[in-house]
């Protein structure tokens, strides 16, 4: 134990202060400065990109562009296959991966800590949502196209982007769930709620809109990718498929990130302004799914407030 | 301490027998046999960590969800216990409600807040749900604030409000015992008041338990107090004994400030 006296506590408190003032506020401009100006940077960076392809792509876009299949040999005309490819791949996807990402969230969710099983489902899961979306789509391959003979087919493409969507919803539907306070769980089983009914009637509303925010985030993502539906969905150009019906299920479908991907290849057959075009399409298509994600956050947070 | 604290002449509700509760080894609650008189308000004070929400709790069986925790001894309610093997906790959390420290209504409107136990348990709706609701929120002294925004967030009520609106949601169940945890606790003074006075007036139709650390409130609301310190139950009888003339020196230094 140390000995001290009334005299050996006697300091010049303020000017002590004053010196660690000094550094600290320093050092505090200086951090702002920096991550500011990352910030700034990055934010920058996405606008300029966004720039450009817009400045690039809003010449080609119009409403023929948007309505219209491609003419002479894909020269010409406009990529609505292209825009209805994805968006069927989209819908598909959307109806397969919500039910099986909310459901394997809820399990996460409701037996995660307790049991090991559960613990390495988790990690499990985390690893799968980082998997490269090249790996879904040389698996889907596999599996869906030539093991269950699928072939390259809208089907095999909605089970694919399925395997590639789920692992993100399950995640953001499991850290949604964690989010609901336990004096709300607690109230439920107060009132002789069953768990089941606890989760159904009480923590799922209230985690809906970070469940649904991942699963439109999610979708938004899939929708860009080129790979998975690569080598399990995808055809350049079909003149055939102007009628849906079942048998589009069996049939490949043209979709916007291939259409890029294919076109910017074939240099000469597809015009650059095309190109660009699409590529506007793609990214507003993108920005329209993240914007309502965003909406529908904004709107459900200030109807839940505590 | 004392083996069994039953008073005479009295209905009982419910009843503890030789209750123990531990978590994770540690001892919460040791040995407490406690009768509660039925349709009259029972207080439960004592230091922080006595044991008295551990208590509370283990009435609806709430402890059972906290990992770590061993419960022995019965708690006895119809005759039956409550810890017996293959109870329907959902039959004995609607005989049995709870109210807790902190408001916590349903993020949902007022109207369902209060209506969803009823529809889920008796599968009501439409009219007779509407009165049920009515009903509740009429005991809970809160019908003439909302009645014209039964539509509106549960969340958007004050502290008081809503914790009036728990209060209706438990009643909303029919229950016979209600059972509150610090129930004041979060509240400002005029709140505290309001709820007050709903608890001497609940007391006349159910079986109230409250836990308390504000030993003028159990003073001004209850029949009945029992005193617990490090789990064990020291003190049992009626109020104004309780706080006039305890039995034990701990209970009168407690009562008199000089600890906790």
């Amino acid at each position: 134990m140390t000995t001290y006296t009334e005299t050996t506590l006697q300091r010049d408190w303020e000017s002590l202060a004053q010196r660690r003032d000094a550094v600290r506020l320093r050092r505090n401009a200086l951090l702002t400065t920096l991550f500011g100006g990352v910030g700034l940077l990055t934010t920058l960076l996405v606008f300029a990109l966004i720039a450009i392809i817009a400045y690039r792509g809003a010449p080609t876009l119009s409403w023929e562009f948007l309505t219209q299949p491609p003419r002479e040999g894909m020269s010409a005309g406009g990529v609505w296959p292209m825009i209805r490819g994805s968006l069927l791949l989209m819908l598909g996807t959307f109806l397969l991966a919500t039910p099986l990402g909310i459901f394997g969230g809820v399990c996460l969710a409701e037996y995660g800590e307790r049991s090991r099983i559960m613990r390495f489902m988790h990690a499990s899961v985390a690893a799968l949502a980082g998997t490269p979306p090249i790996v879904y789509g040389l698996f889907g391959l596999a599996i869906f196209v030539l093991k269950f003979k699928l072939g390259v087919s809208l089907l095999a493409g909605w089970l694919t982007l399925t395997l590639f969507c789920v692992p993100s919803i399950v995640l953001t539907t499991e850290a949604a769930l964690k989010t609901v306070p336990a004096a709300l769980i607690d109230g439920g089983l107060a009132l002789g709620l069953s768990r089941w009914q606890t989760l159904w009637r009480i923590a799922l509303p209230y985690a809906l809109p970070g469940i649904l925010t991942g699963i439109i985030l999610s979708l938004g993502r899939a929708v860009g990718e080129a790979t998975p539906v690569l080598f399990t969905a995808s055809i350049y150009y079909t003149t055939a498929e102007t009628t849906l019906g079942w048998e589009t299920l069996r049939q490949p479908v043209a979709n916007l990130p291939y259409y890029l991907a294919e076109g910017y290849r074939q240099p000469g057959v597809v015009p650059e302004r095309l190109i660009w075009g699409a590529c506007l399409t793609l990214i507003l298509l993108t920005l329209l799914l993240n914007a309502g994600a965003i909406l529908i956050r904004s709107r459900t947070r200030r109807r839940y407030l505590w | 301490m004392v083996a069994a604290m039953t008073l005479p002449k009295q209905k009982v509700a419910m009843e503890t027998v030789e209750l123990s509760v531990s978590y994770n080894g540690k001892p919460a609650l040791k040995r407490v046999s406690l009768a509660f008189p039925a349709n009259a308000v029972t207080a439960l004070i004592g230091p922080s960590g006595c044991g008295k929400s551990t208590l509370l709790r283990c009435l609806n069986r709430m402890n059972d969800r906290i990992p770590g925790v061993e419960i022995t001894g019965k708690v006895m309610l119809n005759g039956e216990d409550i810890y017996a093997r293959r109870v329907n906790l959902t039959r004995l959390r609607r005989e049995v409600g709870m109210v807790f420290q902190k408001p916590n209504p349903f993020p949902m409107s007022i109207f369902e807040n209060v209506a969803l136990g009823p529809r889920l348990h008796y599968g009501l709706r439409g009219r007779a749900l509407q009165e049920v609701v009515e009903d509740a929120l009429r005991k809970a002294a809160l019908w003439d604030e909302v009645k014209d925004e039964l539509h509106k967030s549960g969340l958007a009520l004050s502290g008081g409000q809503q914790q009036r609106l728990c209060i209706a949601r438990m009643l909303a169940v029919q229950p016979r015992i209600l059972l509150m945890d610090e129930p004041c606790s979060a509240l400002d003074p005029i709140s505290t008041q309001k709820i007050e006075e709903l608890i001497v007036e609940l007391g006349k139709q159910y079986t109230v338990i409250v836990v308390t650390h504000n030993l003028q409130q159990a003073a001004r609301i209850s029949h009945y107090t029992g005193f617990l310190m490090y789990g064990e139950l020291v003190e049992w009888g009626e109020t104004r004994q309780v706080f006039e003339n305890p039995t034990r020196p701990e209970t009168e230094d407690y009562i008199r400030g000089r600890f906790g």
